[in-house]
């Protein structure tokens, strides 16, 4: 078996490199990297006062390209002369929405946790820089799409825009939506086997049944329903995601032709996978639905191929690899009606939701273990990262700078670790005095335990 | 039963605006049996995205009997709004008791009957799966020969989803027009994390009530949203306010008058604080009410008790078979429903003039 390169599972046109998610995590909790400071300071122990400018994101950016065409030239400098500053969280707000930390990072900008500021209510926002959305092709057109069909669209099971806020300064424009806790490709990705029970896969899937079945009727086609855009909210709800080239379909035809599609490689049909210059928009998203489904309860993919050509010419062939009979024949039969290389023979939404398999609940069988959602940071409860910038912002904090020593002597064993957003409020409330408890507490009708 | 036609009512008086300026309560006569109800009138057209919160105010309190929750009489369509029928609570909602004649709180035994008789509800919410999330003041109405009924449903939701039971929610409740009721609301509630909450929650807003029952101010009301999240989450808990809690601070009359001048911003005056300061010093509530609201606002919802095992909590003993709410709130003015009130029957004629499509009846 040839192994997939997940490259394959995203869109093509996107020129973009992968994401690592381990390795955003770990820059964020990295202890080093100080940023998004303007502020000036003093390198302690250095012989002459030296003064150190931070760089923001887009210097640093910048600062990389130019890198490229100079020649490079290295300071040695010993470890133990470095002096870190505890990673500072800043305080930021745009809008009434109060930043959080970055949830996921693709090739039009950040994802990031924020907090409605006045309700409350934790959500996501996608941020989009111009200069980088002008490098992806159909970006800005692409963005143009998705913020129209999601204004419009409003379910359950897709993805909720709440509100849409643009820098004009900062070249900047910020797309808040609904938090989410996961998305189903890196759960896939985490979980033994790369897959779900059949009783988890099943509770999704119907719930994209959900969605579909909407958008269709909505006259809308996704055209690239796959893990990696599948969200899960708090209550596991599943959320559709990236309306990035979906198409709204004219109202009063008959038919739902598309021309175009630039979905992701591994869920495309034959019919794109074979340059068709037209197809049917909605056998496309019931073909990348059965692709989904296979993936999710088998872990594996129904074509495969060493590169991209390859896999094109796999599907084009339609030569599936056989769902493993250990499925069952009710969700065996169902993958082959889905995955029917003849377009008008693929089921509807309304005739797959009267399927077997959808139809009853499959049970839990032994040894099957829910898959949940990955865990950032070692939380498990998925805690809001926005709550350290709010002690941040409420409570008198000091800057900390530490050396390596230091560093090595608090870890004692060695052991690197990351603190959980509750070990670090609980140790800055017991080291830090309360600005506001003196200040403007008139009644003061609070106290600390 | 109630008519579903506006002709059989006639308004008596405004009783008060309220769900921030998309509904106003009014009290009226029904005329076919000559008694008061309360009326309440929904501007369907300011609500668009409520109107299934309206609905869902309904459906639950259909479904739901019990002597401390607000029945429902009727409702109908009249023109483009939508009427609510129940029965009319003469001493209106402890908030308006409280902003009204009792700034500084009501006397410790009122507090005891009104908490026990929100528990008694909550109790029987629980049971039937239900989390209120609003409990609050002005959720909590107090009728003429006593009676104390919890409203506010638009925002319970149930812990039955889809058919099944889940352990936990995750969601906020709606937002309310003004977001106040989330310093109501428990951390966990708050946090919106994998944890989720349950009907413990709603243990935590008795505990706040407690405060704001006792105290008259609202707990978290002089803070910024996002610090009133901090607090809660940090662990900070709201306290009943006297001499225990609150001590005579050495300062003579004029420096905290210039303390208060500087630190209370525009508002109430100096002065009305300082009289509030002097009542909280110079009081002393018992230590099993202190002791019944630290217990509901304990952070671990694990180690709050349930809505039964409050119930059953030595505060409530000293409540007597003979005591009775309206006796110890005396100084509040019950809502009286005037025939003769100019202003009620210009209204009434107002809402006769406007051009009434057809009356239909709202169908649930």
């Amino acid at each position: 078996m040839s192994i997939m390169d997940p490259r394959m599972c995203r869109k093509i046109s996107s020129s973009e490199s992968l994401p690592d998610v381990d390795n955003v995590e770990y820059e964020v909790s990295n202890i080093i990297a100080p940023q998004e400071s303007d502020e000036n300071f003093m390198l302690e122990g250095s012989p002459e006062p030296q003064s150190v400018t931070w760089l923001d994101d887009d210097q640093i950016d910048e600062l990389d390209l130019n890198l490229e065409q100079t020649n490079l030239c290295f300071h040695r400098v010993d470890s133990a002369d470095i002096i870190y500053r505890s990673k500072k969280k800043k305080f930021k707000m745009v809008g009434k929405y109060v930043m959080g930390d970055i949830l996921g990072e693709g090739s039009y900008g950040k994802v990031k946790e924020m907090l409605d500021s006045e309700s409350l209510c934790r959500r996501a926002v996608k941020i989009l820089k111009k200069r980088k959305l002008r490098r992806i092709p159909n970006g800005e057109q692409n963005v143009q799409r998705e913020i129209q069909l999601l204004r419009i669209l409003r379910h359950k099971n897709v993805i909720e825009l709440v509100d849409v806020m643009y820098n004009d300064e900062k070249q900047k424009m910020y797309l808040v939506m609904e938090f989410c806790v996961g998305v189903l490709q890196d759960m896939l990705e985490s979980s033994p086997g790369k897959k779900f029970p059949q009783r988890q896969a099943h509770d999704y899937f119907t719930q994209l049944l959900d969605g579909l079945e909407y958008l269709h009727g909505q006259g809308v086609v996704h055209k690239d329903i796959k893990p990696g855009n599948l969200l899960l909210t708090l209550d596991q709800t599943l959320k559709i995601t990236d309306f990035g080239v979906a198409e709204a379909l004219d109202m009063f035809s008959p038919e739902d032709t598309c021309y175009t599609g630039q979905g992701s490689p591994a869920f495309q049909p034959p019919e794109i996978a074979n340059g068709a210059e037209q197809f049917s928009g909605g056998k496309v998203d019931i073909w990348s639905s059965g692709v989904t489904l296979y993936n999710m309860t088998t872990g594996r993919y129904p074509f495969e191929g060493d590169n991209v050509y390859r896999l094109l010419e796999a599907i084009g062939r339609c030569e599936a690899i056989p769902p493993p009979i250990s499925l069952g024949t009710s969700l065996c039969t169902l993958l082959t009606h889905m995955l029917n290389r003849d377009p008008a023979l693929r089921p509807t939404v309304q005739e797959i939701r009267r399927h077997a398999w959808v139809q009853s609940r499959p049970a839990f069988e032994a040894g099957d273990r829910i898959v949940s959602p990955r865990s950032r940071r070692s939380d498990e409860l998925h805690n809001s990262t926005v709550i350290p910038y709010l002690v941040e912002r409420h409570y008198a904090s000091a800057q900390e700078y530490f050396t390596e020593r230091d560093l090595r002597h608090e870890l004692g064993d060695g052991g690197s670790r990351t603190l959980s957003t509750a070990e670090l409020s609980d140790g800055e409330s017991s080291r830090r005095k309360h600005r506001w408890h003196s200040s403007c507490g008139r009644l003061p009708s609070c106290r600390l335990t | 039963m109630f008519n579903p036609d506006i002709n059989d009512y006639q308004i008596t008086s405004i009783v008060k605006e309220c769900c921030g300026g998309v509904a106003v309560v009014y009290s009226a006569l029904y005329k076919p049996s000559n008694q008061n109800v309360a009326l309440k009138r929904y501007f369907v057209d300011k609500t668009k995205e409520n109107a299934n919160l309206i609905q869902q105010d309904i459906l639950t309190r259909k479904e739901l009997q019990h002597t401390n929750i607000l029945p429902y009489l009727a409702s109908f369509v009249n023109g483009r709004e939508l009427y609510i029928v129940s029965p009319l609570m003469t001493f209106g909602s402890c908030r308006d008791i409280l902003d009204g004649y009792f700034q500084e709180g009501l006397p410790e035994l009122a507090c005891a009957i009104v908490l026990r008789d929100v528990l008694l509800a909550l109790q029987y919410l629980h049971k039937q799966l239900y989390i209120h999330r609003s409990i609050r003041a002005s959720h909590v109405l107090i009728g003429a020969n006593g009676v104390v009924r919890v409203s506010g449903l638009r925002s319970a939701a149930s812990l039955m989803v889809r058919g099944r039971r889940q352990r936990q929610l995750h969601n906020l409740p709606p937002p309310d027009s003004d977001n106040s009721n989330l310093m109501w609301l428990s951390p966990e509630l708050l946090e919106q994390n994998l944890k989720g909450y349950d009907e413990r929650s709603d243990i935590y807003s008795v505990g706040v009530l407690s405060c704001e029952l006792a105290n008259g101010a609202v707990p978290f009301a002089e803070v910024p949203t996002t610090l009133m999240f901090t607090e809660k989450v940090r662990g900070s808990r709201p306290q009943l306010l006297d001499c225990s809690t609150f001590p005579e601070p050495c300062l003579d009359d004029s420096e905290m008058k210039s303390i208060y001048n500087t630190d209370s911003g525009v508002g109430d005056s100096a002065d009305a604080v300082s009289r509030l300061r002097q009542v909280y010093t110079s009081r002393k509530l018992s230590d099993t009410f202190h002791h019944l609201s630290e217990m509901a606002l304990q952070r671990d919802p694990e180690k709050r008790p349930t809505a039964t095992q409050l119930l059953n909590h030595l505060f409530f003993k000293q409540i007597r078979r003979t005591d009775y709410l309206p006796g110890l709130i005396g100084r509040v003015k019950p809502i009286k429903p005037d025939p003769d009130d100019m202003s009620a029957l210009l209204l009434q004629e107002q809402m006769a003039d406007m051009d009434i499509e057809k009356t239909t009846e709202w169908d649930f």
